[in-house]
C-alpha cells in the first residue's frame, strides 16, 4: 500500500496547493506505530502526514459534515467512506459538488490489538469505493462475507437468553455516545439525548436508560445504515452494536426488499421512510 | 513483611469475610473493580482496569435526596447513609493519586461533600506498584511514580511472585495486623522499571495561560469526535448534572457524571452555547487538566494513567498534546515574532 499512500499524498499537496480544496481527510500517525487517527491536512505542506495503511481503522467521513463550510473538502475513502458520502448526499448534509473524493479500494483493516482482520472489515460489502473523483489502486475483489453470523446467534437464543444477551450488552455501556458521534447516519442537529426540555433520556446511568438511547438510536439509522461497522469500532466498552443493525438490514430485505444496506446510491432508497402511493399497505 | 502472589486468595476470602472488597477483574469483556465474591478472578496483572476506580467513591448515578407529597403535606429525605468499610485491593499508583484529586475537590477549599465523605473514610485503598508499567503509562512524569503510592494505607510493592507489604497510614496497619497468618517474614527486592513515555510537564501549566486563541484546539477539535470516553474512563474527571426523576407524587434528585465534551454541558436556559463548537470544549478539557486545576489545587489533573489515549476512538493522545503545549512559542514571544 506503499504506492497508494504515496499517492494519496501527492494527489492532496496538488488539490491543496492549487486550491481546488480546502482541507483533505485522511489519517495520521499517532506516538505509537500501530496507532492512526483521522487527520485533516490543511496545508500543502502537510500533505506528507498522511498516511494509508491497514492501520487505518476509524471510518472517518464524518470529519467532512465539520468542514464543508468552508469550501471543497476532499476524502480518502475506501467502500465505507463513500457509503457515508452518499448517506449524506441523500440525507442533504451535503451536495456533491462540496466534496472531492479519493477513491481508494481497500483490502481491509488489521486489529492492532489482535493482528486480525478488524471486524467491521470481515464483515464489509463493499470494499471499493461506490463514488470517487478519482481512484488510487486497482481494484480489489468483493468477497462480500456473510455478515449474519452474529444476528443467526442471537435470533437462535431462547426469549430468555436473548434478554440476557441485551441485558449484559446495555449493563455494559457507559453512554458515552461514541457510536453516535461516529455514525454517518447521526447527522441530527440536536440529537433526542439533548432535548433536555422534552426529557426523551434520562441523565441516569443505567441499563434502562442505555437500553433506550440504543434501541432509539438503531430505530432512527435503521433503514440509512450503512453498514460501516464504526459505532461498534469506537465503542469503548466492545458493544456488538452491528448485531442489531444487521438485524434490521436483513427485515428490512425481506419485508421491503431487495435491500442491500443504505449509501449504495446518493439518493436511497431507505425504505422506512420511502412513501410510494401503491405501497403494499392498504392504509397508504 | 510479604505476601505471596499465590497465596493472596486466602487473603482476599479473609478481608471479604470481614467487609466488601473490591478487587481489578474481568467484567464482561472489559474490567474494572468489582465487587470479591464467588466466581471472580482478581486480574492482578493488568497494570490497570478499563474503568478507573473512582465509582467507588463518586458512583455514575447517586441519590441525593427523595420526596414525596401527600395531599398538601410534602416530605424530603436525605438520601444519605453511612458508608460501611470496604477494603479496594490491587489499585495502582495512578489510581491512587488520582483519589488524591478527589480529595482535594470533594473535601477541601471549604466545602465537605458529605456523600464522598462517607465513602472516603469507609474506604481502605491497597495499592499495589507497576512493576514494569506499560506504553501508555506516564505517571512518573506527570502526577505519581509507578513504585510508590504515598497516600495509600497499605502499599504492595510488586517483587515478581510476591509483594512486598508496607503499612502507610494507621488504618493500614491495623489491616496489616489483621492480615498476619497470610504474611510471611522476609525481604525481597521490588521491581522498579520506569515508564518508557514521559512528558515535560514544567512549563506547560503557565504557557497554556498564554494559548486560548493558539491553533491547536481546532487541530485537536478536528480529530476529536467529542463523545465523553475520556472524561468518564477518566480516574480523575469529577464533573456531575444533578437531574430528578419525578412521578406524580413522589421523586428523586441525584447527581450522575456528565462530561464537558457534551454539548449540553454548557447548555444555557435560553438556548445560549458558550462552548458550542468542538474546539472549545477539547480546549476547556486540556486547559482544566493541566493549567486550571494546578491553580486551584496545586497538582496537575492528569495522572498518567493513559486510559484516554487507550480508548479514545479518534486516539486523541494527551502525551502529544503535552508535548506539543511543552514545545510551542510563549505567547508574547509568538506575539513579538508577529511584530518583528
Amino acid at each position: 500500500m506503499a504506492d497508494v499512500q504515496d499517492i494519496i499524498r501527492e494527489r492532496a499537496a496538488a488539490l491543496l496547493s492549487s486550491g481546488e480544496v480546502s482541507a483533505v481527510i485522511g489519517w495520521g500517525v499517532g506516538r505509537f506505530d500501530d496507532v492512526r487517527f483521522p487527520l485533516v491536512v490543511k496545508r500543502a505542506e502537510d500533505a506528507g502526514k498522511l498516511v494509508f495503511d491497514a492501520s487505518c481503522v476509524q471510518m472517518t467521513a464524518k470529519r467532512l459534515l465539520e468542514h464543508t463550510g468552508d469550501g471543497k473538502v476532499a476524502l480518502v475513502a475506501r467502500g465505507c467512506e463513500s457509503r457515508a458520502v452518499n448517506r449524506f448526499i441523500a440525507d442533504h448534509q451535503l451536495t456533491r459538488d462540496q466534496v472531492y473524493v479519493i477513491g481508494v479500494p481497500c483490502p481491509g483493516m488489521v486489529d492492532p490489538a489482535t493482528g486480525e482482520t478488524l471486524k467491521r472489515c470481515a464483515e464489509c460489502q463493499v470494499r471499493n469505493p461506490v463514488v470517487h473523483d478519482e481512484l488510487v489502486g486497482d481494484p480489489v475483489p468483493e468477497p462480500k462475507p456473510y455478515r449474519f453470523a452474529e444476528v443467526d446467534r442471537v435470533e437462535a437464543m431462547s426469549r430468555e437468553e436473548r434478554r440476557a444477551f441485551f441485558d449484559e450488552m446495555y449493563g455494559k455501556c457507559i453512554r458515552c455516545y461514541a457510536c453516535r458521534n461516529a455514525c454517518p447516519c447521526c447527522t441530527c442537529r440536536e440529537c433526542f439525548v439533548e432535548q433536555d426540555k422534552v426529557g426523551w433520556q434520562g441523565k441516569a446511568f443505567n441499563v434502562n436508560e442505555a437500553r433506550y438511547y440504543g434501541m432509539i438510536r438503531a430505530f432512527h439509522t435503521g433503514d440509512r445504515c450503512i453498514e460501516c461497522g464504526e459505532c461498534e469500532r469506537a465503542c469503548p466498552m466492545g458493544l456488538p452494536l452491528m448485531v442489531i443493525m444487521h438485524q434490521q438490514v436483513r427485515d428490512i430485505d425481506k419485508l421491503f426488499g431487495p435491500y442491500e444496506g443504505g449509501g449504495l446510491t446518493d439518493s436511497g432508497p431507505d425504505p422506512l421512510r420511502t412513501y410510494k402511493t401503491d405501497d403494499i399497505e392498504e392504509f397508504m | 513483611m510479604l505476601l505471596k502472589k499465590a497465596k493472596a486468595g486466602a487473603l482476599l476470602d479473609a478481608i471479604a469475610a470481614k467487609e466488601r472488597l473490591f478487587v481489578p477483574a474481568d467484567d464482561r469483556g472489559t474490567s474494572r473493580f468489582v465487587a470479591y465474591g464467588a466466581g471472580v478472578e482478581p486480574r492482578f496483572d493488568l497494570l490497570n482496569t478499563k474503568l478507573p476506580p473512582k465509582d467507588l467513591l463518586f458512583p455514575a448515578t447517586e441519590t441525593l435526596y427523595r420526596w414525596s407529597r401527600d395531599g398538601a403535606d410534602l416530605a424530603i429525605d436525605s438520601a444519605f447513609a453511612e458508608t460501611d468499610p470496604f477494603t479496594v485491593f490491587g489499585l495502582r499508583p495512578c489510581d491512587m493519586a488520582s483519589v488524591d484529586r478527589l480529595d482535594a475537590v470533594f473535601l477541601t477549599k471549604g466545602y465537605v461533600d458529605e456523600f464522598y465523605q462517607a465513602k472516603r473514610e469507609a474506604a481502605t485503598f491497597v495499592a499495589a506498584t507497576c512493576a514494569h508499567p506499560g506504553r501508555a503509562c506516564f505517571c512518573d512524569s506527570i502526577a505519581a511514580s509507578p513504585h510508590e503510592a504515598p497516600t495509600a494505607d497499605v502499599l504492595l510493592e510488586d517483587a515478581g511472585e510476591e509483594w512486598v507489604v508496607t503499612p502507610q497510614t494507621e488504618k493500614g496497619a491495623s489491616a496489616v495486623e489483621a492480615w498476619k497468618p497470610y504474611l510471611e517474614e522476609g525481604d525481597a527486592e521490588p521491581i522498579k522499571a520506569a515508564c518508557d513515555l514521559k512528558v515535560d510537564m514544567a512549563a506547560v501549566p503557565e504557557k497554556l495561560k498564554g494559548m486560548f486563541d493558539d491553533p491547536i484546539w481546532s487541530d485537536i477539535g478536528d480529530q476529536c469526535l467529542t463523545c465523553g470516553t475520556c472524561t468518564f474512563v477518566c480516574p480523575t474527571c469529577y464533573c456531575f448534572n444533578i437531574d430528578q426523576d419525578v412521578r406524580e407524587d413522589e421523586g428523586k434528585r441525584f447527581r450522575c457524571w456528565d462530561s464537558c465534551m457534551f454539548t449540553d454541558y454548557t447548555a444555557m436556559a435560553g438556548g445560549h452555547n458558550p462552548r458550542a463548537s468542538k474546539e472549545s470544549r477539547v480546549r476547556q478539557r486540556f486547559m482544566h487538566k493541566l493549567t486550571y486545576f494546578n491553580d486551584r489545587y496545586d497538582m496537575n489533573l492528569c495522572v498518567g494513567c493513559g486510559r484516554c489515549m487507550r480508548d479514545c476512538p479518534a486516539a486523541v493522545d494527551i502525551s502529544l498534546i503535552i508535548d506539543r503545549i511543552a514545545a510551542s512559542e510563549p505567547a508574547q514571544e509568538k506575539e513579538a515574532m508577529a511584530h518583528a
